[in-house]
C-alpha cells in the first residue's frame, strides 16, 4: 500500500514561496468569487471594477500608490524585526507619535521649508524610537515579552494623539472639533504626478537598502544569525541584547518617519484622532506574509493598498463595506494558506519493511535521555 | 519458586539504526526490593528502563510482570501494568498548583473539579503514601527536590507498583538526596519495588539491595549490593582496557591556558565549579573525564567567556580572559566545539554556508572586510570546509538544520579546529558519529596538538580520554578529583574518581 504524506521541509526556496502565495490568492478570489455569486451579485463585474479602478487610469495608480506608503513604511519597519524574530505589534504607534512629533515641529518651528521638514523627519524617527525604547530594553534585559508591550503602547499612542487634537495642540479656529493645528510646510511633489510626494521614494530606498544589508553586510547577517538562533549568535560573540535594542529601536524610527510622511502630504497636515487608519495593521500583515523579505514587502504593501483602494471605489459603487472587508479577509487568509503551504511538500510513503517499532529512527545516541544539562 | 518478580526481563534487546542498545539482557526485580541499574553513559540503563515503562518497545526477547508475560506498547499500558517513571527531566505543569498536577490527566479525576476536593484528594493520597508536599503550592514555587516528591506522588497515585528512577539524584543536593533515599527506603519496606538508575558508585551501595550492572548493553553482572564495593563496581562499569592506538608525544611546551581557583554558578544559579586549578599546554591533550553534568559545560563556558566566574581567573598564552569577550577570545585563537552543538553550535534554520563562517565572518580576510561581506568568499570558505570534513550536503546553500547530526557534528569540528590556532576545546567530539566519522574527528584534534594547539577534551567515553590524552583530570560535581599522565592510568581509580570517590594515588 502506497501512502501520501505531508512533508515538512525546512527550506522553501523563495520562486516556489512566491508561487504558493500568488496561488493562495488566486484561489481566495474565487471563493470570494463563489460566495458573491451566490449574494446574487455578479463577481466578475466587481473584480472588474476593482481592478479598473486601481490600474484603469494615473489617479487609480497615484491613488493607490498614496495609500501604499504609510504601510510600506510600517511594513519594512516589522519586517526588520522579523529578521531577529522579534514582533513589533506597535509599529501603528510609532507611527502616530512620529507624526505627533513631526506636527508638535513643524507648527512651533519658522525656517526655510526644506530644513524645517528634514528636522521634522529626524524629530519623528527619534520619538518612534523612543516609543519603543522601553519594550526592546524590557525585551532584552529581562525577557518581557515584546509582542504584549509594543501592542499596549498602541493605544497609549491612540490616545496622545487624541489629546493633542482636543487639547494641547488643538486648532481652535477650525471647523473640525478634534483636530490639530496645521503644519504649513509640505514635501515637494513627485515631478509628473498630481497627488504624490516625493515620500513615495522613501520606503523604496529603505527597502532596497535594507535587501543589500541583510544580503552583503556582516551586520545583517549577524541580525539573521540571532533571528536563527540567539545562543549560537552568542557564542559567535554578537553582544545578543545590544543588538535587540538597536534593531528595536531602529523599526521604532522607521515607522516613525512613516507617520511624519503621512503628516507632510499636501491636504493632510494636521491630526485628528483617526490619523492612522491601522496602517501598523496593515503593515504587519505584509511584513508577516513576506516572511521578512523586504523585497517581497514592497510587493505586498502594493497589493494591500490596491484591495483598499479598490473597496473605497467599489464603496462609492454601492458595494456595502461589510462586504469589501469579507473580501480582504478571505484574500489574505488564501496567502497566508500559500504561505504555510510552501513549506510542505507531498511526498510518497513506501510501506515499511517491517514490524519497525516507530520510535526507533529519530535517536542517533542510543540513550539520549541520560545528558545532563546542568 | 517464591513469589513472582515485580518484573522480569528475559533475553531483552534493541538496537537504534544499527546500534545495539540492549543485547539479551536479563533483569529482575523482586517485590519489595531496591535494585539498582548501573552503568556509563550509553551502558542501556535507561533504554531497559524506558522498555518497562513502555516508551521503546523490545526488538525482542520477553517482559513479565508480576509472573505474567506482558506487552508494553506505550506508557499507558506500563502504568496500567502498575509501572511508573520519574524522568530526569519533570514533566509537571509550572504554573498549577501541586494538587493540579497530581490529578491531571489522571482518569480518576472527577469530571467536575474545585481546588478544595482536589487538595483534599491530595492530602489522602500523601497520607495513604507518606510522602507530604503541600498541595496548594505552585510547582515553580517549589525546590527541585519537592518538585521531584511531586513527580513521584504523581505516579504512585496512578496505582504504581514499580517506581523506576531515573539518575535521581542528577539534580538534587546532599540533603535532597538524603531525603529522597528515605522516601526510598519507605516505599519498598511498603512492598512497593524501586529500580534506582544511577552512575554515582556511593547512592547505589547506600540506597539499593541489589545491583545490575551494564556496559554496552550487555548485563555484565548482578549481585548483592552487601559486600560490594565501590572499587569492584567502577572496573565493572568501564570495563577491560582497550589498546592505545594514539602516538603520545614528549610534551614540553609552554602553558597556554591556564585556570587558577576557579568558581562559578550554573544558568539556575547553583554553584557548578567549585576551585578549579587546570593547566594545559602547548601540544598537549588534557582528558577532562567526567560523568555529564558534573560541570563540563560550565568549564567549557568559562574559558570561552561566555559564563562569568564566580572567583578565580581563567588566562589564555598569558592574558587574563574577562567575562563576555567572546570575540576577543576568539580572535585569541580559542575553538569550541561546543556540547550542545545544534543548540549553541549553529543556527540550524541558516544555509550551511552562513554555520561555517559563524566564528571568523569579522576576521577573516576572504570572507568579508569587517563590515562588507565578500559572497564569493563565504561561498569559497564554506566549500572548504564542507569538502575538508566530508560533509555530505546537498550544497553550501542546503539549511544546516536539514543534514543529519553527523554532517552537522562533522562540520561544527572542522570549522572549530581552523578557529584553535592555541586552545581547542573540545566537549563530546564524536559523540553520535559512526566509528569512521570518530575517527575522522580524532584524528583532526590530533592533527591541531601537533601544530602546537593546547587541547581539552570533554568526554564520558572513559576510552577515548584515555585513547587520546597525554594527561587526564577527573572532574566530580564541578571539583578537579585528580589529574594524572596518561602513561600511568589506572581505569579503575579513574572509575571510581568519575564516581565521587576520594582514591589516595
Amino acid at each position: 500500500m502506497t501512502a501520501w504524506r505531508l512533508e515538512r521541509r525546512l527550506d522553501a526556496d523563495a520562486r516556489s514561496a512566491a508561487i504558493a502565495r500568488i496561488a493562495g490568492a488566486v484561489l481566495a478570489f474565487v471563493v470570494a468569487g463563489i460566495i458573491l455569486w451566490f449574494t446574487g451579485r455578479n463577481p466578475l463585474r466587481i473584480f472588474w471594477d476593482g481592478l479598473d479602478a486601481v490600474i484603469g487610469g494615473r489617479s487609480g495608480i497615484e491613488g493607490t500608490t498614496l495609500r501604499a506608503v504609510p504601510i510600506l513604511m510600517t511594513a519594512v519597519a516589522v519586517a526588520l524585526s522579523l529578521r531577529m524574530k522579534i514582533w513589533n505589534i506597535g509599529s501603528d504607534g510609532q507611527f502616530l507619535v512620529g507624526a505627533l512629533a513631526a506636527l508638535g515641529v513643524g507648527i512651533h518651528v519658522d525656517g526655510p521649508g526644506w530644513l524645517v521638514l528634514l528636522v521634522m523627519a529626524v524629530v519623528a524617527a527619534l520619538a518612534g524610537a523612543l516609543w519603543i525604547l522601553v519594550p526592546a530594553l524590557a525585551r532584552a534585559y529581562w525577557d518581557v515579552n515584546e509582542i504584549i508591550t509594543t501592542l499596549l503602547l498602541n493605544f497609549v499612542a491612540v490616545q496622545l494623539v487624541a489629546w493633542a487634537a482636543l487639547g494641547f495642540w488643538r486648532d481652535e479656529g477650525s471647523a473640525v472639533t478634534q483636530s490639530t493645528e496645521r503644519v504649513p510646510y509640505v514635501l515637494a511633489a513627485l515631478p509628473g504626478t498630481d497627488q504624490l510626494t516625493i515620500a513615495v521614494l522613501v520606503p523604496f530606498l529603505l527597502a532596497f537598502t535594507l535587501f543589500w544589508v541583510f544580503r552583503s553586510t556582516t551586520i545583517g547577517y549577524e541580525i539573521d544569525m540571532i533571528g536563527g538562533n540567539p545562543r549560537a549568535a552568542a557564542f559567535a560573540g554578537i553582544d545578543v541584547r545590544r543588538r535587540i535594542v538597536v534593531v528595536m529601536l531602529v523599526t521604532g524610527g522607521i515607522a516613525g518617519l512613516g507617520g511624519m510622511l503621512q503628516l507632510s502630504a499636501p491636504g493632510a497636515q494636521a491630526m485628528t484622532s483617526g490619523f492612522s487608519a491601522q496602517f501598523g495593521l496593515s503593515g504587519f500583515i505584509v511584513a508577516a506574509l513576506a516572511g521578512g523579505a523586504f523585497l517581497g514587502v514592497l510587493a505586498g504593501g502594493f497589493f494591500i493598498a490596491s484591495l483598499f483602494f479598490a473597496g473605497l471605489v467599489l464603496q462609492t459603487k454601492g458595494l456595502s463595506v461589510f462586504i469589501i472587508f469579507g473580501i480582504y479577509g478571505i484574500i489574505l487568509t488564501g496567502i497566508a494558506l500559500g504561505e504555510v503551504a510552501a513549506r510542505y511538500r507531498l511526498v510518497r510513503v513506501e510501506p515499511e519493511p517491517g514490524p519497525g517499532p516507530p520510535e526507533a529512527a529519530p535517536s542517533p545516541t542510543p540513550e539520549p535521555s541520560e545528558e545532563v544539562p546542568a | 519458586m517464591g513469589a513472582a518478580n515485580a518484573i522480569e526481563a528475559r533475553a531483552v534487546s534493541k538496537t537504534f539504526g544499527g546500534v545495539s542498545a540492549l543485547d539479551r539482557v536479563d533483569y529482575e526485580l523482586a517485590w519489595g526490593e531496591v535494585h539498582a541499574l548501573l552503568g556509563e553513559n550509553g551502558a542501556g540503563k535507561t533504554t531497559l528502563s524506558n522498555v518497562f515503562a513502555g516508551i521503546y518497545r523490545a526488538d525482542a526477547g520477553e517482559v513479565l510482570v508480576d509472573g505474567a508475560s506482558v506487552d508494553l506498547r506505550s506508557p499507558a499500558d506500563s502504568i496500567a501494568a502498575g509501572i511508573g517513571m520519574v524522568h530526569q527531566h519533570f514533566r509537571l505543569v509550572e504554573p498549577m498548583t501541586v494538587a493540579e498536577n497530581l490529578h491531571l490527566g489522571s482518569p480518576e479525576t472527577p469530571r467536575l473539579v474545585d481546588q478544595r476536593s482536589l487538595v483534599r484528594r491530595s492530602e489522602a493520597l500523601m497520607d495513604d503514601i507518606g510522602l507530604h508536599v503541600d498541595p496548594t503550592a505552585h510547582i515553580w514555587q517549589l525546590s527541585i527536590g519537592e518538585q521531584q516528591r511531586v513527580e513521584i506522588l504523581r505516579v504512585l497515585a496512578r496505582g504504581a507498583r514499580v517506581l523506576i528512577l531515573d539518575e535521581p539524584t542528577a539534580v538534587l543536593t546532599a540533603t535532597e538526596t538524603a531525603e529522597l533515599f528515605g522516601v526510598v527506603r519507605g516505599l519498598v519496606e511498603g512492598g512497593r519495588s524501586v529500580i534506582f538508575i544511577s552512575h554515582k558508585l556511593n547512592e547505589v551501595l547506600q540506597v539499593s539491595d541489589r545491583i545490575t550492572v551494564l556496559r554496552d548493553g550487555r548485563r555484565v553482572t548482578t549481585r548483592g549490593a552487601a559486600g560490594a564495593t565501590a572499587r569492584e563496581l567502577a572496573r565493572l562499569m568501564t570495563g577491560e582496557e582497550r589498546e592505545l592506538a594514539v602516538q603520545r608525544r614528549a610534551v614540553g611546551g609552554a602553558a597556554v591556558l591556564e585556570l587558577h581557583g576557579v568558581s562559578a554558578v550554573n544558568g539556575r544559579g547553583l554553584p557548578a565549579l567549585h576551585d578549579v586549578d587546570l593547566t594545559v599546554r602547548s601540544g598537549e591533550i588534557v582528558g577532562l573525564a567526567g560523568v555529564s553534568g558534573n560541570g563540563q559545560t560550565e568549564l567549557a563556558e568559562v574559558i570561552e567567556a561566555m559564563r562569568p566566574t564566580t572567583s578565580g581567573s581563567v588566562v589564555v598564552d598569558g592574558e587574563p580572559v574577562r567575562a563576555g569577550s567572546v570575540r576577543a577570545v576568539i580572535d585569541h585563537g580559542v575553538g569550541h566545539i561546543p556540547e550542545d552543538r545544534i543548540g549553541v553550535g549553529m543556527v540550524a534554520s541558516a544555509p550551511v554556508k552562513d554555520n561555517a563562517v559563524l566564528r571568523c565572518y569579522w576576521s577573516d580576510p576572504e570572507v568579508s572586510s569587517g563590515i562588507r561581506l565578500r559572497r564569493a568568499g563565504v561561498l569559497a570558505f564554506a566549500q572548504r570546509v564542507v569538502d575538508a570534513a566530508r560533509v555530505q550536503t546537498r550544497s553550501v546553500h542546503a539549511t544546516a538544520g536539514q543534514m543529519s547530526g553527523g554532517n552537522q557534528q562533522r562540520l561544527v569540528a572542522r570549522r572549530e579546529a581552523m578557529v584553535a590556532d592555541r586552545v581547542l576545546l573540545a566537549a563530546h567530539p564524536t559523540r553520535g558519529l559512526d566509528v569512521n566519522a570518530a575517527q575522522e574527528v580524532r584524528s583532526s584534534i590530533i592533527d591541531r596538538r601537533d601544530a602546537g594547539c593546547a587541547v581539552l577534551l570533554v568526554s564520558d567515553d572513559l576510552d577515548e580520554v584515555i585513547e587520546m590524552s597525554d594527561r587526564i583530570a577527573v572532574i566530580y560535581e564541578g571539583r578537579i578529583m585528580d589529574v594524572v599522565d596518561a602513561d600511568e592510568v589506572d581505569r579503575e581509580r579513574i572509575g571510581l574518581l568519575m564516581g565521587g570517590h576520594e582514591v589516595p594515588a
